[in-house]
């Protein structure tokens, strides 16, 4: 269906959390204060390499109002964190690897008070070479990061025998492709508030995507049982993957438990810049070949991804990245290699997407390059190649089968836009504006891949007062999961919202369910609530059918209580269900992210398949280009929330043409030269078009029994390489570096005015 | 009487007489979200570019991070928690309808901009839209949602549809 509110009819959905949201009333964690509560403050390295030979603290600490300083020395457990490969330092030690690296921090009763303390610490530091690109960490000659040296991870897949294969191809083609350090630019910067508890407990109220695993590492920073800390994590002001490691949580929990008091924290802007991850840069080289039909034979890839100073989820982005690296394509003969290695830049880490971006960018390229050459139309080509129904996955694996792959090809060689694509009429006159369109297509695997522990699960409750209560371990950070809970559980028992009562974001009070990323948790709270529907609902009816003396199979729930099938009114209510039963009426549940039954690390079951082209209107003075229509196509099964399914298309799409066009956190000698939104340029309403169309295509195979797949990341995958085909379409130009650069289109543009022609690359 | 080092501040804040001591090296923002507890409007960026601090002084929108508090000194002030009455403002209420919000953190400067830019001009171009608009930033939305409750909002109150893009896009150039 073409995805709008007008499509929706009453699914359409009023989020429960709006309200909060448009009168400014909703208290973010970083809103929260508390009486007598001091402010934090981290002391970050000036360096991006150095030893630190001494930390002097005694002047900051004499300072009045100066509640607790602390440096490595205070941190009572194990100083290292990290969400899968924990090699970061909560505060360094004897020395520090990027300019966000924290040294010491400081709990004041005023924030210009912690600030000024902040100023008093003396470090004496040995700067030390600096590694400022994946190149100059891989020089034998090169310092080594950490102890097992400057490579995080290698990743190696080979089908057939490409080499060989490359020789019996018509046409090869070779790119080497670069992205940006792209950052979440979440609005809401990092912060929250850290209280000490009576009972020695301590309860953070900051924002993070997976609350247990934050608590889980906190426990190992502080020495302290899990049990002890409450880790509170929603609401949450975006987040795209960037709140998923901690950031500020270890300070603010070191900070209160010394000084007894309840802190403060809240990033700065620039101080996010500095310290916050951002997506990996890559360099991708790609070789690819096909036969004198159209069909690819061989695919050979390089990817080299700077990963920064600490791993994070750099391993796991590049296996991502390493298994999307072929597209949604049958190819014979495949040989990927993929590195990560530490430098002394910003530390990289999850982002919307994890590194299927990156080479869906270098992959679609090959695709239009292919074509070019063999003089093949582009789509053409890729509905040659395309997997169908019954081929494995990128990995050769198995996976769940979905006709989605070719779903959102058909409906983009359908689309108005790209069947007009070669009309000439209604273009600008003026010559040196230029229209062009392109697309792309992707597929996007949920769910954090074979191999890796990745529980899921939740509880349904009926409350003393009657509510029906859902708990999950998820997080609400904008994506509407709280709407999509409520479409679900209306959908299950046509009860009313104000039945309802929704917990999540507080591990006090909800199941482990794992986490929210990998646009997992909309597929996951479905399948889940599909497990517990049966056992809830039976028990509940059970006990209605024991009040009003009808058979269960006469009686259904509805708004406020149990009804009589067909009937008007409830019979009896939930409240007075509830307070019939002896010991509360719940069922809970727990399981596994589905899995692919075929052991190849991180290989991925479920996929999401989206295809979309673009118009684009170039200008050759400029060298600026503007999106000027836009046509997604997305598979991903059932649309439970139509607005939250809307907006995470339309915003991942914008996401991604700031990817394009304007983002890129530039480093300097590992120092950044972007600090802060005046210089990294994000997408506002000016460079948005008001043409956007989606086409979400719901049909699943019979029998399919996984329900809806995540949207959460698609949207941002397939853009860059459609807008870049599209520039050109529009003049001829190939670009292989994002973002696109004016000043370089300029040069290029600059041969075409001189009327040279338009090849160039 | 205000204290040593402190000034004496005094202004309308969403319809109240509010009076306080204040260091005169106080931003806007942090008087009204540290003080006076308005946490609506949020801080971003600190230097102007987000739009998320964004407030009414008497009825024109500015960024709460960029004044300081003694500039506002005896001006009135609205935040997006004095945008709405006992009901929601209709362009809050065409939010909620259009989905014009995600994370919401954008929201509340988004709000007080548009009100702003809505009171001056009832029926904005898709141009004049983008420049009210262009100090505002969100991440999460991609702007459609918030392009659909203005268009909702404007066609309500008006009974006319707003400026097409179609119209937009004939003279308009690539930057
Ligand atoms: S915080 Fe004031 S404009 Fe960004
Ligand atoms: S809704 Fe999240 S920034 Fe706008």
């Amino acid at each position: 269906m073409r995805l709008s509110k007008s499509a929706s009819d009453d699914r359409w959905h009023v989020r429960p959390d709006g309200v909060g949201k448009v009168t400014g009333e909703l208290k973010y964690l970083t809103d929260m204060r508390l009486p007598g509560m001091l402010h934090g403050k981290v002391l970050r390295s000036p360096h991006p390499h150095a030893w630190i030979l001494s930390i002097r603290t005694e002047k900051a600490s004499r300072l009045p109002g100066v509640h607790a300083v602390i440096t490595h020395e205070d941190v009572p457990g194990m100083n290292r964190f990290g969400i899968a490969f924990p090699d970061q330092p909560a505060l360094c030690e004897d020395r520090v690897r990027y300019v966000g690296d924290a040294v010491a921090a400081v709990a004041a009763e005023t924030e210009e008070l912690a600030e000024y303390a902040l100023g008093l610490i003396e470090v004496d530091y040995e700067p030390l070479p600096v590694i400022d690109s994946p190149e100059a960490g891989l020089d034998p000659a090169a310092p080594k990061l950490h102890p097992a040296g400057n490579v995080l991870h290698r990743t190696n897949y080979k089908r057939g025998d490409a080499e060989e294969a490359f020789s019996r191809c018509a046409y090869v083609v070779e790119g080497t492709y670069e992205t940006p350090r792209q950052m979440h630019t979440y609005l809401e910067t990092e912060g929250g508030l850290f209280v000490p508890e009576p009972h020695g407990r301590l309860t953070i109220y900051s924002a993070t995507q997976h609350g247990f695993k934050d608590r889980m590492q906190l426990s190992r920073i502080l020495g302290m049982p899990e049990a002890c800390i409450r880790v509170v994590s929603s609401p949450i002001g975006g987040s795209f993957g960037g709140k998923d490691e901690l950031n500020v949580q270890p300070y603010g929990a070191l900070l209160a438990l010394k000084s007894g008091k309840p802190v403060k924290m809240h990033n700065t802007r620039k101080e996010s810049v500095r310290a916050g991850i951002k997506r990996h840069p890559m360099k991708i080289r790609m070789k690819t070949g096909i036969d004198g039909e159209g069909r690819i034979i061989a695919h050979q890839v390089r990817i080299t991804a700077d990963t920064g100073a600490y791993a994070t989820l750099g391993a796991p982005v590049l296996n991502f990245a390493t298994e999307h690296a072929s597209g949604p394509y049958r190819i014979g003969h495949v040989d990927i290699e993929g590195i990560s290695v530490y430098t002394n830049n910003g530390v990289s880490g999850e982002f919307r997407g994890f590194g299927g971006n990156q080479v869906v960018f270098a992959m679609e390229g090959q695709m239009d390059r292919l074509a070019e050459a063999a003089g093949i139309d582009p789509w053409q080509l890729r509905h040659i190649n395309l997997r169908g129904m019954g081929d494995p996955g990128p990995f050769a694996q198995r996976i769940v089968q979905t006709d989605g792959a070719r779903q959102v090809w058909a409906s983009v060689a359908e689309c108005a836009l790209w069947s007009n694509r070669h009309d000439r009429s209604g273009r600008p006159e003026e010559p040196w504006l230029r229209i062009g369109t392109g697309a792309a297509i992707t597929m996007h695997g949920a769910g954090l891949g074979f191999g890796i522990p990745d529980p899921a699960g939740g509880t349904l409750r009926l409350t003393a007062d009657g509510k029906i209560q859902a708990a999950f371990g998820y997080e609400e950070f904008g994506q509407g999961l709280l709407a999509s809970l409520e479409l679900m559980l209306k959908d299950l028992f046509c009860c009313a919202a104000g039945d309802l009562e929704i917990v999540i974001g507080d591990t006090d009070r909800v199941p482990h369910s794992g986490s929210s990323t990998a646009s997992r948790a909309t597929s996951m709270m479905w399948m889940a609530l599909q497990r517990m529907k049966g056992p809830f609902k039976s028990r509940l009816l059970g006990k209605a059918s024991e009040l009003t003396g009808l058979p269960a199979e006469r009686l259904e729930t509805g708004p406020g209580g149990v009804y009589e099938k067909g009937g008007e009114g409830p019979l009896v209510t939930y409240k007075e269900v509830a307070a019939a039963c002896g010991e509360p009426l719940s069922t809970h549940t727990e399981f596994h992210y589905p899995t692919t039954p075929d052991a190849i690390m991180g290989a991925h079951y479920l996929y999401t398949y989206a295809a979309v082209c673009v118009k684009v209107m170039v200008n050759l003075l400029t060298g600026r280009v503007k999106v000027l229509d836009q046509y997604h196509a997305v598979a991903a099964g059932p649309v439970i929330n139509p607005q939250g399914y809307l907006g995470q298309i339309e915003g991942g799409s914008v996401m991604a043409l700031g990817f394009t066009l304007t983002e890129d956190a530039l480093m300097d000698g590992g120092q950044y030269v972007t600090k802060n939104l005046d210089t990294y340029l994000i997408p506002t309403l000016s460079d948005i078009h008001e043409r956007f169309e989606l086409h979400a295509i719901e049909e699943l195979p019979e029998g399919d029994s996984f329900g809806p797949r995540g949207v959460g990341e698609v949207g941002s995958v397939a853009l860059a390489p459609a807008i870049v085909s599209a520039i050109h379409d529009a003049t001829g130009v190939r670009i292989a570096k994002l973002p696109v650069s004016p000043e370089k289109l300029q040069r290029h543009f600059a041969r075409i005015l001189a009327g040279e022609g338009e090849e160039a690359s | 009487m205000a204290q040593p080092g402190l000034i004496y501040w005094k202004s309308e804040v969403n319809g109240v007489e509010t009076v306080l001591s204040v260091s005169p090296s106080l931003r806007l923002i942090d008087l009204l979200r540290d003080k006076l507890e308005l946490t609506g409007p949020k801080l971003s960026c600190g230097i102007g570019r987000c739009g998320a601090c964004m407030v009414l002084l008497d009825g024109k929108p500015v960024n709460a991070c960029l004044v300081m508090a003694y500039q506002c000194s005896g001006k009135r002030i609205t935040t997006v928690e004095g945008i709405s009455g006992q009901e929601l403002h209709p362009i809050q209420q065409a939010f909620l309808t259009e989905g014009g919000f995600q994370c919401g953190y954008c929201t509340p400067g988004m709000i007080v901009t548009l009100k702003a830019l809505l009171d001056e001009n009832p029926s904005p171009s898709r141009g004049e839209l983008e420049a009210g608009l262009c100090g505002n930033l969100c991440r999460c939305t991609g702007y459609g949602g918030i392009e659909r409750a203005v268009r909702q909002f404007v066609k309500a109150r008006s009974g006319t549809e707003p400026t097409t893009s179609g119209e937009l896009a004939a003279g308009m150039d690539a930057h």
